[in-house]
């Protein structure tokens, strides 16, 4: 174990890995930072530069695109209300309340230093128990996968706090939208009306950037006359208590994080919803959250770096690509004449190792670029809004084309910038829609498999351990607070009774 | 396979040939179609199969005309939108677009304009046939232990898609056979992969690149190659053919490339040229070893028919 960590970091400390890891991050940032360019596109984008590099220094500046992209996303939504990533979108609901009360620069340091906690918490783990714990995510399989997802839609629905019914109805739409395009299995089509860009669904990344950022913008141009925010530089910068505060949020959000990264198919979007959901329930300053509490930042922040790092698990471990970014990584190796596999651990120490060591090295670079620069970045909001604004519906629509080289993402982009609006006006969650959709194939997927593997039974759900425990624990975070807001309600209730009855001040007051 | 590059350049020298005989209007042979700087659509995501093999073609076919070739994705509907757009260049003959089977399956399953006629067909550069893989502590020992088994019991299949090449395949041994398999629907390769891993599947066909990492450690076990000979790639030379075990199915997957259609003959015949030059050289080689190919080259008309012949195989597959 010593002797690895020694050769990773006598791979990764040459000049010229520290120089490409360095470069890899800064561009991570940067890809993060525009709407639509994600992570996926941006690794894919930059693979044929490094044609040229040695395997291992290749793979370092790739792997530095893919955290760095995590850090990047972060700082729009934030800012601008638009989410960089699928995995940035709950950061929005906290994130962009602290900017419009002037704490912009706090938020995008906690959400610096959160990430950094999380990737530091996550490479350990990953360094000493990447093929035991593969093995063990392995055991989620279809019926486990099913009721994760319905663990994930019933967190999300329920972090509506009282506008359950809302949320609800907005978790649904998004499923159902879900449901435009190939079928998981049959293979059909449907409501596709004869388009073949509808074949793939209805894409949530411009969903999310119509509704974010386009609907943020028309709702300002209605409401209008909004002064742009003029925060004194002090109040740009972080305080130790806000730290303090965040911290068990942090160590949450890596831990749920590191859990759903690990598992293929998961993913840190959803980490980052269900890590933001748990906090909104036990975290001390629960009231806080949706009206700019710093912890709504720290979790879901955490969460997804952690995610990003667990999904190497079974890409280094087994060759079994952890989410779509790890994917194009594991193309990557092949076109170096790598083989992926089992065995990469024994084959390839120095390459493994070192490239383990550098994710040590590249996070270290990213909190030191982004913990100064977050006041810095957070200056932007003094822009007036006539500026802004045109600026954020361009970024928009060259994003949503960049995604596919397609016309048609744009326009989906200005259609669902207008249902944004719509929604804001009517006051509707518009995080559980998209977190619907991005679940909806994943869910449907998970129940074609497990009626298959179950030979049309789903009662075969019952006869998994790990998905019973799943779904328990989905009907408890339903039921218990109901329950004890009815048993609260009853005792509040009778107790006001007594009082009426006996007109005595209640010496057990609480 | 010694034979292939010397094929190769017959085919080339013979499309220069032709070439110059019918270009009576006095224009010097290869010089009569000069490409732009050219795009290749490929009409999957980064980082899969097709990119991989669209990218590599894109830096040989560069080297090879001195024009530059970017590659741009355009994913989306399993293939059909990348296509769908190619239909749309139609008459642009510096453009080209890395194809595989979903360009023959994509028409039998989903209702799109285009079919392998709609385009010009260039060049195949290889074939990438699967194995049949169990883990290592499964009872079958080969695919004739497999069809037996599914003749009595119930063996669960996984497959990638409902037209993807691990149910042609399986389809094609359930009707050579006479046996039935219990699908589990996954939607790429590395799915399967974890599926058969956790044992939620009994079999899997995969491509040996997919499979060899496993099969390398000792987790998978390969039972049969659907392919009309054994590969010679060291690591796989004693997997048997399924015919060598009485099951008459090869299918393989094939990758090349294709130009828009309408375009002229000079423009083909200069791709085609071309494509014989990039599989002349080492690049070529390695991107062929490195993904476990079977270098199965062919050009134009000669590609133009393997697309019909597959074209209806697999529509007697599908036309249950």
């Amino acid at each position: 174990m010593l002797d690895n960590l020694v050769l990773g970091f006598q791979t990764a400390l040459t000049v010229e890995n520290l120089l490409w890891c360095f470069l890899g991050v800064l561009l991570g940032t940067v890809i993060g930072l525009l709407p639509g360019l994600g992570s996926t596109t941006g690794v894919a984008v930059l693979l044929p530069l490094t044609f040229t590099l040695e395997p291992v220094t290749a793979l370092i500046m790739l792997a530095g695109i893919y955290y760095g992209a995590q850090y990047g996303g972060t700082i729009t939504s934030v800012l601008l209300s638009t989410p960089g990533e699928a995995a940035s979108v709950v950061t929005t609901l906290d994130g962009y309340q602290m900017a419009k009360q002037g704490r912009a620069g706090a938020a995008l340091a906690i959400a610096a230093i959160g990430s950094f906690i999380a990737a530091i918490i996550s490479l350990a783990l990953l360094m000493a128990l990447a093929p035991p714990l593969a093995t063990l995510a392995l055991r989620f399989g279809p019926v486990e996968n099913l009721a994760m997802m319905i663990l994930g839609l019933v967190i999300v629905v329920s972090f509506q706090g009282g506008a359950f019914v809302r949320g609800a109805l907005m978790a649904i739409v998004g499923l159902l939208l879900s449901t435009v395009g190939v079928a998981t299995g049959s293979g059909e089509a449907r409501f596709t009306f004869g388009s073949v860009d509808l074949l793939s669904g209805i894409p949530f990344v411009e969903v999310m950037i119509g509704l974010f950022a386009l609907g943020e913008v028309f709702h300002q141009l209605r409401t209008g006359a909004e002064k742009p925010i003029r925060a004194r530089f002090r109040d740009m910068m972080i305080s130790r208590k806000e730290i303090a505060q965040s911290m068990p949020a942090i160590f949450r959000g890596s831990g749920i994080g590191f859990l759903l990264g690990m598992l293929p198919g998961a993913g840190s979007t959803l980490a980052s919803f269900m890590s933001y959901g748990i906090e909104r329930r036990v975290s001390r300053n629960r009231a806080g959250f949706g009206s700019g509490a710093i912890e709504g930042v720290a979790s879901p922040e955490s969460a997804n770096n952690a995610a990003a790092n667990a999904n190497f698990v079974p890409t280094l471990a087994l060759g079994i690509p952890g989410g779509a970014t790890t994917a194009v990584l594991l193309g990557a190796f092949t076109i170096y004449g790598l083989q992926p596999g089992p065995l990469l651990f024994e084959q390839q120490p120095e390459l493994v190792w070192g490239l383990l060591a550098s994710f040590f090295i590249g996070n270290v670079l990213l909190l030191v670029l982004n913990l100064p620069l977050a006041p810095v970045f957070a200056q932007m909001l003094r822009l007036p809004y006539g500026y802004l604004y045109p600026l954020i519906i361009l970024t928009s629509c060259v994003g949503a084309y960049s995604v596919s080289n397609n016309m048609f993402s744009v326009w989906v982009v200005l259609v669902f910038g207008v249902i944004g609006f719509v929604m804001k006006e009517l006051n509707l969650p518009m995080a559980p829609l998209v977190l619907g959709l991005v679940l909806g194939p994943l869910f449907e997927k998970a129940l074609v498999q497990t009626s298959a593997v179950g030979n049309g039974d789903l009662g075969i759900v019952f006869t998994h351990p790990i998905a019973v425990g799943i779904l328990a624990f989905a009907l408890a975070l339903v039921t218990v607070p109901r329950l004890v807001g009815a048993v609260r309600g009853h005792v509040a209730r009778s107790r006001a009774d007594r009082r009426a009855g006996t007109r005595e001040k209640s010496s057990i007051d609480t | 396979m010694k034979s292939l590059p010397i094929t190769a350049l017959g085919l080339g020298l013979a499309a220069t040939l032709a070439l110059t005989a019918c270009s009576s209007t006095g224009a010097s042979a290869g010089g009569a179609f000069r490409p732009s700087n050219t795009t290749m659509t490929v009409p999957f995501s980064a980082g899969g199969g097709s990119d991989i093999s669209g990218r590599t073609v894109a830096a040989g076919l560069e080297a090879a005309t001195g024009v530059n070739v970017t590659t741009e994705n355009r994913e989306g509907g399993a293939g059909a939108v990348g296509y769908s757009y190619f239909l749309g260049q139609a008459g642009t003959d510096s453009h080209l677009l890395a194809t595989e089977t979903s360009l023959l399956t994509l028409p039998i399953a989903q209702d799109v304009e285009f079919d392998h006629t709609s385009f010009t067909p260039i060049a195949k550069f290889g074939d990438d046939y699967t194995l049949l893989v169990v883990r290592a502590d499964s009872p079958y020992r080969t695919c004739a232990d497999v069809v037996d088994a599914a003749g009595t019991d119930r063996v669960v299949a996984a497959v990638s898609g409902a037209v993807s090449l691990d149910e042609v395949v399986f389809s094609m041994v359930e009707k050579d056979q006479d046996v039935e398999f219990d699908r589990v629907p996954f939607e790429s390769g590395g799915e399967v992969l974890a599926g058969l891993l956790a044992g939620q599947v009994d079999i899997a066909s995969l491509n040996p690149s997919e499979a060899i990492g496993q099969i390398e450690s000792g987790d998978f076990r390969a039972l049969c190659a659907f392919a009309e000979e054994r590969y010679e790639y060291e690591e796989l030379a004693d997997i048997p053919t399924a015919a060598e075990q009485g099951i008459d199915v090869a299918f393989a997957q094939f990758r090349g490339i294709i130009a828009p259609g309408g375009i002229s003959d000079e423009a083909a015949d200069y791709w085609i040229d071309v494509a014989g030059t990039f599989a002349e050289s080492d690049e070529y080689t390695t991107y062929i070893e490195d993904n476990y190919l079977q270098p199965n080259v062919s050009y134009g008309d000669e590609f133009a028919e393997y697309l019909e012949t597959a074209s209806s195989d697999l529509e007697t597959v599908f036309d249950k």
